[in-house]
Formats: C-alpha cells, structure tokens, sequence
C-alpha cells in the first residue's frame, strides 16, 4: 500500500466530544463506522484508495464492531455487493474511481437501482475530474439519472462531508434508493477537522446475523416486476427523496442583503464560488456573502420548490455547475418555465462549457456575471477593474517569461521494471519496423509520453487485448497489445486472453506483472506473492495462462533487455499460431525499495557484508548525444553542465537516487550506444578477504596507471 | 485585491516535484499550525503526478486560534487563488516560474522561496544537443512579480550539511518570520512525525538561520570550485600567444592540453599548423579571430575522436577510481567493484587495424547486415588487476593509432571541412561559423556517430557545398545551414532534417545562378 494508516486508524476510534483530525477520506470511513454500516467494499483507485487502504489497516476495529471489508475484483464486483441492501435492513458502502469505475460498475448499478434498496446503500465515488487527471472527462452525473439514484456533491468541509455520509443513508433508506457521494479530488485529500461521534455497531453485522432469507419477487429484475420497479422510482421513490432532502436541510439556503441576483452552486465548489466573491470584496471568511447562495448539496433529484422559491424575484441567477452537459441549468431552467418564472438564468455563457472550475476559472466566471447583471446598489466597479488589472499584469509576466517553460510529464520512477521493457520494444521496433501497440490503463500508460512514445491506443482498464481484436487480423504484422497484472485480474483475462483464444487471435500480449495495482499505490492482487495478512497465496497468471490453452509463453525478468528483445522478436516472427504471451516479470520498485530498504539498513546495523550497486556515467567519454536518455529517460539519469570547456553541450550523469537496477547499461548494450556507462559495487561491512583484495588491486592499478614509476609510453 | 477584510486566511503554496517530499513538508506545515491552535486546511493534487511530474500542495492557515472563534469556521478554499497567494515555496527554480505564469506570484503581497537548482524536464534531457531552459528571463521576471525572492541554492545547502532538502525549506519558512506559529510549533510537528526527526531538525534549523545574502554568496564560492588543474603549464604557451589573437588563447590552450594526452605533442603541431592556416584566412577577410577559435575548440575535439583506444585510455586514468569512489559515495573503509559496459563490433575492430586490412574488413562489413551488426558484449571488470591490464594494454596502442584505418577516415573528413571553414571565410564570418558548428554534428559512438555522420554529410552535399559554390543564394546562407542543424538534432528520426533539406533543394533548383 502507498501508505500505512495504522496511526491514523486509531483516529477512527474516537467517539463524542473528540475532535477528528485528518484526510477527507478518512473522514468519511470514520463517517461510515459512525453510520452503522454493516459491510464495506471497493476497488482501489485514486483519489479514493486511501479508503481501502485505511479499512485494510483497520481490522481489528472492524472486527469489534462486526464490519465486514471486501477487496472487491472491480467495480462491477463492488456494485453487486451492495446487492446485500436490497432485501435486509443492513448498511453497505462501496467506493471506486468515477467516471471510469462507474462505467465499469454500471451493468450492477441499474440493476441494484431498479431493484431498490431496504438497507442504506452508499456508493463513495472519487470523482478524478480535471488538473492532473489520467482519465476520461465525464460525469457521473449522468449515471445518477439515468439510473435513479440520489446524487450528493457536499460542500468540501469534513463536518459537511461527514453529515451527507449519514444523511446518504437515510436518504437511501427513506427512497428505496442507493446514494452517490460525489468527492473530487482536493476534497479527497483535504486535511481539516469536525467533532467526532461515536461508532455505531450495525443491528445486523458478523456478530447479530440475519436468521431469515427473504424472497420478495418485486424484487427481481425480470417482467413484469422491472416495469413496475420503473414505475415505483416515478411515483414514489424519487418525491421521498425530495421530500426527505427538503425536510432535513440538505441543500442550504445563505442569504445576503441584495435582492436581485443570487447564485446556485454544487455544493463540492462551493468554497471556491466564496474565495471568487471575497475577491471582489463581496463575502468574508466565513462564508457571510452579500449575494443569497443555494448550496446543492445533493444535485440529484433536484428539489424544484426550492429552485423556484431561490428564484422568484430575482432578476438573474448564475449558475454554477462544473463539466457538461450543464444537466444543472437545463434543469432549472425548465422548472422556472413550468412555473412560469422569468428569472434570467446565467451558467455556461461566463463559465466554460467544460473543464474544471479552478480559482481561475470561478474568478473570471463570477467577473463576468458581476459585470453584466450587478444592481446598482452594489458597488462592485472597482473590484472589477482590480480583477482586469491583475489578469493583465499575470498575463504580462506570463509573456516575459515565455510560454517554453520545460513542462513536467509524470513518467516511470527510478528503477521502475516497466522502463526497461519499452525499452525493449523500442530497440525491437528498430529492428523490425514500426508495430501498433494496444496500450493499457496503469503506470505502463506513461510509456505514450515521452521519451518512448508508445501506445497507439488505449480503451480502458485490463481492455489492452480486447482492443486488438479488430485491428491484428487487418494488420500488415501482430498487434503488441500490453495489459498488466492488475488489468488481468481486474477483466483481462476473460475479456482479452479468453476472447482472444476463443477467436483465434494470433497477436502478441505483453503482460506487465510488477505483483501490485500500482499506479493507485500498491494494493494487493490475487497473483501478489503473499496476501495482507502476510499468507502466500497460490493464484498465478501463468497457471491461468495454461489452463486457457496458451502454448507460447515466455517469462522473462523485465530487467533483461536483450532477453526481452530476443523473446519479442521471437514473438512477431514465429510461424507458430495462436496467442502469443510474454509475461514481463520485474516487482514494482517503490514497493520493492521500501522493503529492502529496512533489511539492508538492518544488516548493516548488524555489521554484515552488503554490496550495494550504483551506476555511473565516465563524463570524459560522454558525447552529450543522450541517446541513452531517449531511450530510458529514467529519472536519476539526468544531464549536468559539461566540466570540459571544450564541450559546451551537457553530459549525461546518473545521480544519487539510482536504486542500481541496470536499466541504463542494460540499454547501452543492448542498443549498442557508447561506452561510457559503468556499475560500482560498493562492498559494506567488506570482510578481511575483500579489505585484502582490495588494497593489492588499489595498489597495483596505481602502479600500472600512467604517470606512475611505470611510467607511459 | 480590493478586500474589506483585515483578517483573512494565510494562504501558502508548495510546489514540488514528485518524490522530493512536497507532502511530507506540507503535513509539517499543517501540524505546526495544529500546534498553535490554528484552523488549517491542506490539499493536494498527487495522483500520477507522484511519478516524477509537478505536485502541488496547498495550505490555508487562519491566524486565529479555533479556541477563540466560538463557533465559527473560516470557509477555506481548496484551489490557490490568481493574486491570493501570501507565501509561495517552489522546491525548485523551474517551479517558481509555473507560479508566477500560472499568477499565484503577485507584487501586493507574495513572498517567493525558491531553490535555484535544476531538476532537468524530459525534454530538457532528451534533446540530442543543449536544450536547457535558459533561466535568465525567468529570474528577471521573478524579481519583479514577487514582494519579496528568497532564492538560494538550497538543495546544495542541504547536500553539504547531509540534510533533505524539504526540511532546510520548512526552516526558511519558519526563518522569513510571516507565519503566525512559534518556533516550537514548527520544531513540534517535525518530532511529532516520528521519522528522522534528528537529521530533520537539523535541517530546519539551517534553513531558519539561511542569510540569503550572505550565505549565497559564500555558497556560489563554494559550488563553483574549479576541476583541479595540476598539469596548468601550458605547452606550446609561446605559440599560441603569438600566433593567435586573445579571444583563441583559452580555448586553444584547452584544446592544447587535451591533445597532449590524447596523442602526444607531434599531433598538437598539426593541430597549431591547421589553425594557423585559418586565422591567416581570418585576418585576411578582416576577421577578429571569431572563427579561428571555434573551429579550435572543434578542431580539438574532433582531433580527439572516441576510439578503442581513447575509451580504455580514458577508462584507466589516474585519478578514475577515486572520482568514482566520491561519486558513487563509497565510504572510506568501502572496497568497490567497477564493471564496464563495453560492446565493441566490427567498426571498433576496423578502428584499429592497419588502414589497409580496416578498410577491406569495414568494405566487407558493409555489405553483410550481420556482421555490421556484430558485437561482443563485455562487462570488464576494470577493478581488477586482469581487466585493468587489458584496457591498458588497449590504450597502448595509441603509438600505432596514425596508422589504423579511423585516424585516416577522420583526418579526410576534418580536411574536408577545415577547406569548406575555408572558403566559407571568404564569403562571411557568419557563414563560416555556421560550417565550424556543422561539426558537432558528428558525435558519439556507434549508431549514433553513424546517423551523425550522415546528417553533416547531406548538409554538406545539399546546402554547404551549393552555397560555396555559388549555386545557393549567399544572403540565405548561414540561416539555411542553421535551420539544418537545429532540425537534424531536433529529432533522432531524421525527418524534420529531411523536410529542411527538401525546403533547401527546392532552392537550389529556383535559383537564378543556377
């Protein structure tokens, strides 16, 4: 796991009258054990693995209060769990990365929602919209529509993310239907505070278990009860929860003293709505505004009494709703119509249509609104005029310094195992021409950034071969598809190896196998070496591979280029039909570091031999090419001012936080490039007979070296 | 900013860069505002950013104890705000000048902290010549944006003390005194954390004491410690001061020094010859000797190309083993092993035969894709007293070196083109350093040499030599050769070069002298 929560863990033991400090997303598994919640589940990945991570480290909490934690094996898996809330009175939570975990999960989701719910049922998304995000730019939104379930967008504080995980529940028990929590990624990681409550131990759990099956055909997902499940949401699920959300104040009503104009926020960007007023000198610190907000914290279904009652009067409303479809605004805008208001509703003509609402991006939109619809009674022109000069003069120092600043793409850490297999690919695309990759979703992904650039397309998680299937037999030469071990496990085996199996796929699948999910931090997988709580397991992809009937596959050490080289050339070339697997074998080095790390710093402690192995470059020999970084472009091999005066191109340099992998080497001989690399072997705690051997060979050298009593030629 | 508000919240941003303990320093921040009661709130944007790219980390601190706000709550925002920023923390230069572009740098009111460091980008690092970001415009602009610059080489700071570099940061923002927490409530949250809080203390407490006038400046002294120069008795020192205007000296003198070793002093004389001819032709075209010392400095290295017998050379020079042992820190009782990665092939092979067996076995090669691409992987152990003796005995064949079959092909190719310096002289300086620069074309091992070679050899044939002879237009000259140059090393594929050629051909065709 990327991080150990054991300290925190002890936060979720708290109770009344203590303050909880801590993450937003440890707020909200306090917030779970606070609700009584029976069972909880997911798939990891950001920004809401740290979920997982801290129920993992939690059981024995767990266990005292009777919680059941599954590590579900995707999305799909965690949705049908909550299938245990349709006919018992229990409480479960599931969590998983949006958009793409609910596309994944989708199939479970409608089915649950048609089904309706008798216990709360809670769905924590980690909505990872915008800045720095990997996937695709969609709103779960939709998924809340279409499928009928209650969608809450809290304001990003830990009392109000707290309450909507309760009220979620209630929400959820009061319609029948399951709750979205909806966190984007800085609420996610949002450090603050709220009071704690005591945990709750759930009526039916592991230590009070439900005694009795029910068999409720209404149920069931089959005619004719689907069609009266359809009806049920119309008629009665969806006005109990407009009638619960209305009733118990989920949405907040703020209002200031002008009349005229208001604003309508999701409640999640609503701190950055207040920042962009206080900048124009409309609202303090603590969230006293001139201009009357309604907080949306639940954005699905709207409550159309207040929208219209927020409304009524005023001449303008913005309204400030992030991504598209603005479904938000067209909403509103149609209540209005129906009840015939003419209130002007502004959004997207200030706001962008897509994208993420930064402090940017809100400033410019609530300028442009202010600009345009502010009564005369608030004095906000020179506030505007402020904001204009400000911009300009950003925008001028933006100009000065130049738009070449060198831009940071995330890429493989040091050592990483997946390097030295696009490397691999690289060299074999030399050889044999260009090929089409099949990329897949993990850290291999950063292998289309550069310096590799490879990966011609990518389509979604452990979906690397399914996506050849239309291309190889279209394809002057096999399709490379790339998949890796949490990909695997998550679909890929079934919906790539079996598929590509049944219909006679003769492509090559490279499947990345560094023993954890780690682009999400280092969860555990079914094919890790030992499971959490330390057993070893017995599942393995090749076991898996043979009994599928795979004939041709190779293992080999990510690490060993030429190898990996040989074993790819083999793969595109040989007569032989059928699937062919390369299983690229080489443990995450984060994970491996961290381990090894404590047992070399123990061995040392103890004073026993160690070496450790360091690579370097021999400046004097170094060109300044950097053909070796094109071809790794591994971060501690970095460049430095050349010290030759001659040269004035920088050199290639390996600095301190080389993990001594090879790679580097590994790929300046593989490539043939130069021979400037060189591996040091550091001996610790060197034994008598290294000392001994060490001062002969110091002592000839220098004997030999030029200059000395030896003397040059 | 117009704001009514007298007290409002503190906000601060860090920018860092993946794996350089931007977290660890922003949790330091928030426990130190714990520490004084304060209502804080930090977020981040890790996700894949972690890996190697840019990490943002922002922190709002309001200055008023929770204690004594009752019931109330500051409503703090999770974005840095354009103009909002009070103290910005880059942890290195690049990303201090992605605040200020980005705005979260303003005059009213930001203090800047930045290390002055380089971490390279990717495609800082991959470019196939120099394509470092040039920080000059950027520290201009940082003076001017900012209320305040705290900049400093902090990183260097850290190494020398053996601190992390994340720990000297927090000190400086304790140090620079705008944050409304005591000096044991920062101290506090670093003992709280529990992990190296001895050596992070340290490093606090420097940073908190950093002058950053003073000890900048005694740091720059200390960093720019010159490579040391025992062998600084200049040979040939006479002939270069007589022969040569001053603007040559240093670099002749370097490209003196470098050839003494690579071949002995006969070869410097043809080096000195070479040159002479060039600054004769210089002066005669009126030239200040501009030209004269780059062709030097490329003369020399050209003069000193990457043989066999240069790498073991270089491979078992005096002085190797321990620069080794400083940069790999091996400790004093540490023995080391040295493994190098060599992969000679045919070529070396043909580098150093006689002229004529070289030439028929690189003729031979040339028409056999296998054997071109033979080579014999080797990781010689040059730490051991059999491996050092072979790479020796290798580079002992520097006294048959004038004979083999490279030094012939390259003194052709160096001829070639000291003639086109040449009369390039007689059309302009400005052309003629443009050829002069054409050479650094030509560098590196194997494949890399190879594509290298042929990049100059179609510039040579497609624009050179059409513009020496008249048939390209002389006023496009200079440019033509350098849009050339800048595309072959732009991209390792060779087809930008291929279009700037094509572009130029086009030329040629159209041109009315032709």
């Amino acid at each position: 796991m990327e991080r150990s929560f054991k300290k925190e863990v002890e936060t979720l033991r708290i109770g009344e009258g203590d303050k909880f400090h801590g993450e937003g997303i440890l707020a909200v598994t306090k917030a779970l054990l606070q609700s009584g919640v029976s069972y909880v589940g997911g798939y990891q990945g950001a920004p809401i693995s740290h979920l997982m991570d801290v129920l993992s480290d939690a059981e024995p909490l767990l266990e005292e209060l009777g919680v059941h934690f599954e590590v579900c094996a995707n999305e799909a898996s965690a949705a049908a769990m909550l299938a245990a809330s349709v006919n018992y009175p229990i409480r479960g939570a599931v969590t998983w990365k949006s958009v793409v975990g609910t596309n994944v999960a989708a199939d479970g989701l409608s089915n649950l929602a048609s089904a309706g719910v008798k216990g709360g049922a809670l769905i924590v998304v980690g909505e990872d919209y915008g800045e720095g995000s990997s996937i695709i730019q969609e709103r779960t939104h939709a998924y809340a529509m279409k499928s009928s379930m209650c969608l809450l967008d809290p304001r990003p504080d830990l009392p109000t993310i707290t309450r909507l995980v309760e009220e979620g529940f209630k929400l959820s028990e009061a319609s029948n239907m399951p709750s979205i929590l909806e966190l984007r990624i800085r609420a996610c990681h949002v450090y603050g505070y709220f009071d704690a409550k005591d945990n709750v131990q759930p009526i039916y759990s592991g230590k009070n278990k439900i005694s009795e099956a029910e068999f409720d055909f209404s149920r069931v997902c089959l005619p004719p009860a689907t069609y009266s499940q359809e009806k049920h949401k119309i008629e009665h699920r969806i006005p109990e929860a407009i009638r619960y959300i209305s009733e118990n104040n989920l949405n907040e009503r703020l209002d200031g003293e002008v009349t005229k104009i208001g604003i309508i926020v999701q409640g999640g960007i609503y701190n950055t709505l207040l920042r962009a007023l206080r900048q124009h000198g409309l609202a303090d610190s603590f969230g006293s505004s001139q201009i009357s907000i309604l907080v949306l914290n639940v954005t699905y279904p709207l409550v159309s009494d207040e929208i219209s009652e927020f409304c009524v009067g005023k001449d303008a409303v913005l309204v400030v709703e992030e991504g598209q479809p603005d479904f938000l605004e067209q909403a509103i805008n149609a209540i209005l119509r129906k009840q015939d208001l003419n209130t002007e509703i502004v959004g997207k003509e200030v706001f962008p249509m897509a994208g993420e609402y930064t402090s940017e991006v809100m400033l410019r939109g609530v300028h442009g609104f202010l600009k345009e619809y502010s009564p005369p009674e608030l004095d906000v022109v020179e506030a505007l005029n402020e904001i204009d000069r400000l911009f300009a003069e950003r925008d001028e120092a933006r100009d000065n310094i130049g738009d070449n600043l060198p831009s940071r793409t995330p890429s493989f850490c040091t050592g990483c195992p997946e390097r030295p297999i696009f490397s691999a690919l690289k060299i074999m695309e030399k050889e044999l021409g260009s090929a089409h990759i099949s990329a897949d979703i993990g850290c291999h992904t950063f292998a289309a950034l550069p310096p590799f650039n490879v990966g011609n397309t990518v389509m979604g998680y452990g979906l690397g071969l399914a996506s050849s299937a239309g291309l190889n037999p279209n394809f002057h030469k096999r399709v490379i598809s790339i998949m890796g071990d949490g990909g695997f496990w998550h679909n890929g085996m079934s919906s790539g190896v079996a598929a590509a199996q049944a219909n006679g796929n003769d492509g090559v699948l490279l499947v990345i196998k560094n023993g954890y999910t780690s682009a999400t931090g280092w969860q555990l997988l079914p094919s890790s070496l030992r499971d959490r709580h330390g057993n070893k397991r017995e599942m393995s992809i090749e076991k898996v591979l043979k009994s599928f009937g795979i004939s041709w596959l190779k293992t080999v050490r990510s690490y060993s280029i030429a190898r990996m080289v040989k074993a790819l050339r083999k793969a595109m070339t040989t007569p032989e039909g059928g699937l062919k697997v390369i299983i690229a074998d080489g443990e995450c080095q984060l994970a491996r570091q961290r381990r090894v790390r404590t047992q070399v710093a123990e061995r040392i402690a103890q004073g026993r031999r160690d070496i450790r192995t360091r690579f370097g470059v021999d400046e004097d020999l170094c060109t300044g090419d950097h053909s070796c970084i094109r071809l790794s472009g591994c971060p501690s091999l970095t460049i430095k001012p050349s010290s030759d005066p001659l040269r004035t191109d920088p050199v290639a340099h390996v600095d301190n936080d080389c993990v001594g992998c090879g790679t580097c080497g590994e790929v300046s001989h593989a490539a043939v490039l130069c021979p400037s690399f060189f591996e040091a072997r550091i001996i610790r705690n060197a034994n008598i007979f290294d000392r001994l051997l060490w001062k002969i060979r110091r002592k000839v050298i220098a004997f030999l070296a030029p200059g000395s009593a030896m003397a040059d030629s | 900013m117009h704001n009514p508000e007298v007290v409002r919240p503190i906000t601060i941003q860090v920018s860092a860069i993946g794996g350089e303990g931007g977290g660890v320093l922003s949790s330091w921040i928030v426990n130190a505002a714990k520490n004084a009661g304060l209502p804080v709130q930090s977020t981040s944007i890790p996700g894949v950013a972690q890996r190697t790219g840019a990490t943002i980390y922002y922190i709002e601190i309001y200055p008023v104890s929770i204690g004594s706000l009752g019931n109330k709550r500051p409503v703090m925002a999770l974005y840095p705000g354009v103009g909002d920023i009070d103290i910005m923390v880059a942890s290195e230069i690049i990303e201090a000048g992605r605040a200020i572009s980005n705005g979260f740098v303003t005059p009213d009111r930001t203090h800047l902290i930045a290390s002055t460091h380089r971490v390279y980008a990717i495609g800082e690092r991959s470019d196939m010549g120099d394509g470092r970001y040039d920080l000059k415009r950027l520290n201009d602009v940082a003076a001017s944006r900012a209320k305040k610059t705290y900049f400093g080489d902090l990183r260097e700071v850290a190494r020398q003390n053996g601190v992390s570099l994340n720990a000297v940061l927090f000190g400086v923002l304790a140090g620079i005194g705008h944050l409304p927490m005591k000096l044991q409530d920062f101290r506090g949250a670093i003992e709280v954390s529990g992990i190296a809080v001895e050596s992070n203390l340290k490093g606090f407490d420097i940073g908190y004491d950093f002058n950053f006038i003073e000890d900048r400046k005694a740091l720059v002294h200390r960093v720019i410690e010159e490579e040391d120069r025992q062998n600084s008795q200049v040979a040939f020192g006479t002939r270069i001061r007589e022969d040569f205007p001053k603007i040559c000296h240093e670099i002749l003198t370097e490209g003196v020094r470098r050839l003494i070793n690579y071949q002995g002093h006969a070869y410097v004389e043809v080096y000195l010859d070479r040159l002479s001819s060039i600054i004769k032709k210089e002066r005669k075209v009126g030239g200040d000797g501009k030209v004269t010392a780059e062709t030097g400095r490329q003369l020399a290295l050209r003069m000193t190309y990457e043989d066999v017998i240069r790498v073991a050379q270089l491979k078992t020079m005096p002085g190797r083993l321990e620069r080794i042992r400083r940069e790999v820190k091996a400790g004093e009782s540490e023995p080391i092993i040295v493994v190098d990665y060599l992969k000679p092939g045919i070529e070396e092979l043909c580098s150093i035969l006689p002229a004529t067996f070289g030439g028929y076995l690189a003729n031979w090669a040339e028409r056999r894709v296998w054997a071109k691409r033979s080579n014999f992987g080797i990781r010689l152990k040059s730490t051991t007293i059999l491996g050092y003796l072979l790479l020796r005995a290798l580079a002992g064949l520097r006294r048959w070196r004038c004979g083999t079959y490279r030094y012939l092909e390259e003194q052709k190719l160096i001829v070639n083109w000291l003639k086109d310096v040449d009369t390039a002289l007689s059309m302009s300086g400005e052309v003629a350093i443009e050829v002069v620069e054409c050479a650094s074309l030509i560098k590196g091992y194997g494949d890399t040499y190879q594509r290298g070679l042929e990049n100059y050899n179609s510039i040579r044939e497609k624009i050179i030599m059409p513009l020496l002879s008249g048939r390209l237009p002389a006023e496009n000259g200079g440019d033509a050769i350098a849009n050339a140059r800048a595309a072959a090393l732009g991209d390792s594929e060779g087809t930008r070069l291929d279009l700037v050629l094509q572009e130029i051909s086009n030329l040629v065709a159209h041109s009315p002298s032709e």
